[in-house]
Order: structure tokens, then C-alpha cells, then sequence
């Protein structure tokens, strides 16, 4: 088998996270919304905890944490379920970047279908949208901001930090797409000004279907989200059905080893890096996005005169790597991320994402060099 | 695993000593904390336990929301973990 580094598109789940979930499948299958009995008491039990590990990630309330399917859904959640409230304010403007993952900027989209003025913050080389241009972009009736913590395709950390100082007298609503940066770049997340944080399972050793709408209260206030499904009071009644016990507990678990494990996970991704990038300059390759803001565990290039289909297919023994994000990988479109930072067809089209993690084994980096040298050869 | 069980003893004594957990509560937790080679296949329940003595509040059921943790919930899960290995609820897998 090839070795894995396509992690920015799933994550191995941890072992210990895996025999935690396959014991609320197999051993402790109550429902918490029946504690009548030990069965639902230990299963809510159980899923309180895990709404405890996600909040103190980010240093939040565990009546703060959402559970959901991922950070898909808690994207839809954060803005389509802000929509009703904004329209009903009379405010109808909204602000987005044009680096955002397709679930944020489809539901933004969909509220342009709503009447909303939408306007997407463009990227610079670099990776990053330039907070200035989100400052020129507010007005009185911005309903809505939302920004990603770290770039899916990239790694780049977005300035977050900087927009907190410009929404700090604005009432927008602020919305972050954490689902790259949760249980890593823990800082940033834990800035009181974020409203509403979207984060996924898979990203940080979960399994895939759950992640979190994180929702910071305002004056002991939930931000005013209208549920998109119904039929049940689960999550505050903002996202009713059957709480998935397994998959919760074991984002729970992964929260958990996120912040103990931090500093070796970190320690390993970085050594990693070494050997990477070292392998990448031999071929001559440009990263995409600046290295002085991109995450340890990831690294997007763009390797001259080799188009990414052919990288991936000749090194598909020996390494399993991504071009894009693996949501639109499948779509043969160039990647939008890459066109925001104003690559040109040509350098999009010959770039390849490589992501590990802690659990990464070694990698042959001579025989990736020879395959990729061989290759420009042909 | 030990740190673990140094931890629950530490925000045990610091809720008795200085928070609002009383003694007959304090005592059984105490006892788990004081003997991990009891608990060693049980770290689940213990963390569980711990999070609990940490958000532990007199008034947690009120209000709207649950948002800290009550006598019956550390009671509940001191039962889980002192019940007989082979039943299934509340028991390490």
C-alpha cells in the first residue's frame, strides 16, 4: 500500500478513539434522549462529556457545542440559520472570502438567491485575504461574516486574529470554518469574538459523520439561529434526530487527545516537513501559499512541467496525495483556492496537496524523486 | 493513567475544600482516586468522573440548559463504576 498523505482530506482515526466508539455500537447503545434507564442515562452521560472535551478545546461552554454531522452541515447551520434573523433586522449584506470550502460558499449562494448582497474577500498570493478589504467591506447592514480558520487546499492560516480587532465594535455575526485548524491551531479559536465555529470529526483522528457547530453565547444569549430540519427538541432544538452516541464519543476522545498529545503530534509533523520539503526542492517545486503561515502537517505545491493527474497516477504505489480539496476533486474543475491566489491555469493545474500526520509512516522520498524526475523526462 | 487519578483527587479535595462538594460525595470519589489499581481498565468512567467533580454544581439541573454537573450525576457514575465488570452498561469494553 502506498503511504497516506492525503490528511487534510480525512485523518486515520485514533486507535483509542476507534475502540471507544465501537463500544457505544456494540456494548452501550442507549439513546441519551431515553434516560429512563442506564442504558439512555450512561449514553447522555457520555455525550455530555464529549460536548465538554469539544468546548474546552476552543474554550467554550459545553451548552455551547452543537453536535452535528460534520462541518458541512455546521456551516449550513451557522449561515442559513442566521438568515431569518438578519432579514427580519433589515440587514441583508454578508461577507465571505473566496477561499472558503464549497460549504460555505454554496450556502452563501443560496442566501444570495434570499436577496442578500454577498461580497467574497479576494486572496493574495500568499494564501490570505486581507483583512483591510474586510474592514472597507462592512457596513451598518452586515449581517453576517464569515471567515476560514485554515485553508483546506493550502494550509494557510488565515489572519484571524486581525479581524477580530476590526468586528470588535461591529455586530456582525462571525462565523469561522474551523474544520482545518481545530485541534491544531488552538489560539485563534479560542478568541471570544467568534460567534459561531464550524468543526469536523475526521479532520483530528474522529470518525467521519459527526463534527460541531460551536455557538459562543452573547450576554448569555445563543446568536439567533432557526433550526434547518425538524422534528425532535435534540441540540436546543437546532438540529433534531437521534444523536449519533459513537461517533460523538469519539470526537470527544479526539478533542481530548488534541490537547494532550499537541506537542508530539506537533513535534512529528514538523520533522516530517523537513523531510518533505527538502524532496520537494530537488524537483524544483513552488509552494503555493506562504510557508511562514502554513500549518506543519500540510504543503501545497505546484512542481513545473508535471500536471498533478500525472504525479498522482506514477506515484500511486509509493504515495497517496490530492491535487485539490477532496470535495472537488472528483469535478476535474481547477481548483478555486489556487485561482483566488492567482495561479495561472498552468500552475493550478500541476499543483499537488501533500498532508500527513502523527501516524504517518516513513516515506520513500528518493523513489518519489526519481518517479517525478522520470516523469518530466518522458 | 496515574496522573489521572492525581488529578481527581486534587479537584476532589479542592471542591471540598473550597467548593461546594459535600462530604458524602467527596468521600466515595476520594476512594476511587486513592486506589487506581482498582480502576486500571476503567479510564473512561474515571475521566468522566473527574470532569464531573470539576463542573460540579448544586444547581446544575436549573434553568434551561444542563451546563455543570449535580450529586446525581457523580452518583450515577460512581455506581457505573464500581458495578460488577460483566455488566454491560457503564462498564469498561
Amino acid at each position: 500500500m502506498a503511504t497516506y498523505l492525503d490528511c487534510n482530506a480525512t485523518t486515520p482515526v485514533e486507535p483509542s478513539v476507534a475502540k471507544l466508539a465501537a463500544r457505544f455500537l456494540e456494548q452501550d447503545y442507549g439513546n441519551p434522549a431515553s434516560p429512563i434507564h442506564d442504558y439512555g442515562l450512561f449514553a447522555r452521560a457520555a455525550v455530555e462529556h464529549a460536548r465538554a472535551q469539544v468546548a474546552r478545546v476552543v474554550g467554550a461552554r459545553p451548552d455551547e457545542v452543537i453536535f452535528t454531522s460534520g462541518a458541512t452541515e455546521a456551516n449550513n447551520m451557522a449561515i442559513l440559520g442566521l438568515a431569518q434573523s438578519a432579514l427580519a433586522d433589515g440587514k441583508r449584506h454578508v461577507v465571505t472570502t473566496a477561499i472558503e470550502h464549497k460549504a460555505v460558499l454554496e450556502p452563501f449562494e443560496a442566501l444570495e438567491r434570499l436577496g442578500f448582497e454577498v461580497k467574497i474577500l479576494p486572496a493574495g498570493a500568499d494564501g490570505r485575504f486581507d483583512p483591510q478589504l474586510l474592514a472597507a467591506a462592512l457596513r451598518p447592514d452586515t449581517a453576517l461574516v464569515s471567515t476560514m480558520q485554515v485553508n483546506n487546499e493550502t494550509g494557510i492560516v488565515q489572519p484571524l486574529a486581525e479581524v477580530a480587532s476590526i468586528l470588535a465594535q461591529h455586530p456582525a455575526w462571525w462565523h469561522v470554518d474551523a474544520a482545518q485548524g481545530f485541534g491544531k491551531e488552538l489560539e485563534q479559536l479560542r478568541q471570544p469574538r467568534i460567534d459561531l465555529l464550524s468543526i469536523s470529526g475526521h479532520k483530528i483522528y474522529a470518525p467521519k459523520g459527526v463534527g460541531a457547530l460551536i455557538a459562543r453565547k452573547r450576554n448569555s444569549t445563543l446568536p439567533p439561529l432557526q433550526p434547518l430540519m425538524f422534528g425532535g427538541g435534540q441540540e436546543q432544538g437546532l438540529r433534531p434526530g437521534t444523536l449519533a452516541v459513537p461517533l460523538i464519543v469519539g470526537l470527544g476522545e479526539a478533542a481530548k487527545l488534541a490537547l494532550r498529545e499537541r506537542e508530539q503530534r506537533l513535534e512529528f509533523c514538523r520533522a516530517f516537513r523537513v523531510q518533505a520539503l527538502a524532496a520537494l526542492a530537488r524537483l524544483g517545486a513552488v509552494q503555493n501559499g506562504a510557508e511562514a503561515h502554513c500549518l506543519p502537517h500540510v504543503i501545497n505545491v505546484s512542481i513545473p512541467g508535471i500536471s498533478s493527474d500525472q504525479a498522482i497516477h506514477a506515484l500511486k504505489e509509493v504515495i497517496a496525495i490530492s491535487s485539490t480539496s477532496a470535495c472537488t476533486s472528483h469535478t476535474r474543475t481547477p481548483s478555486h483556492v489556487l485561482a483566488a491566489m492567482g495561479l495561472s491555469f498552468e500552475q493550478a493545474e500541476s499543483s499537488l496537496r501533500l498532508s500527513w500526520c502523527h501516524m504517518t509512516p516513513a516515506v520513500d522520498w528518493e523513489r518519489v524523486i526519481d518517479i517525478l524526475q522520470q516523469l518530466r523526462k518522458a | 493513567m496515574n496522573t489521572l487519578f492525581k488529578e481527581l483527587e486534587e479537584a476532589t479535595l479542592e471542591q471540598f475544600n473550597h467548593g461546594e462538594l459535600p462530604q458524602w460525595l467527596a468521600d466515595p470519589v476520594l476512594e476511587v482516586a486513592r486506589n487506581p489499581q482498582q480502576y486500571t481498565d476503567k479510564e473512561y468512567h474515571v475521566e468522566m468522573l473527574l470532569a464531573q467533580v470539576l463542573e460540579y454544581d448544586v444547581y446544575a439541573e436549573a434553568g434551561c440548559c444542563k451546563w455543570a454537573y449535580d450529586h446525581e450525576d457523580i452518583k450515577r457514575t460512581l455506581r457505573w463504576l464500581n458495578e460488577a465488570q460483566n455488566e454491560p452498561k457503564g462498564k469498561e469494553g
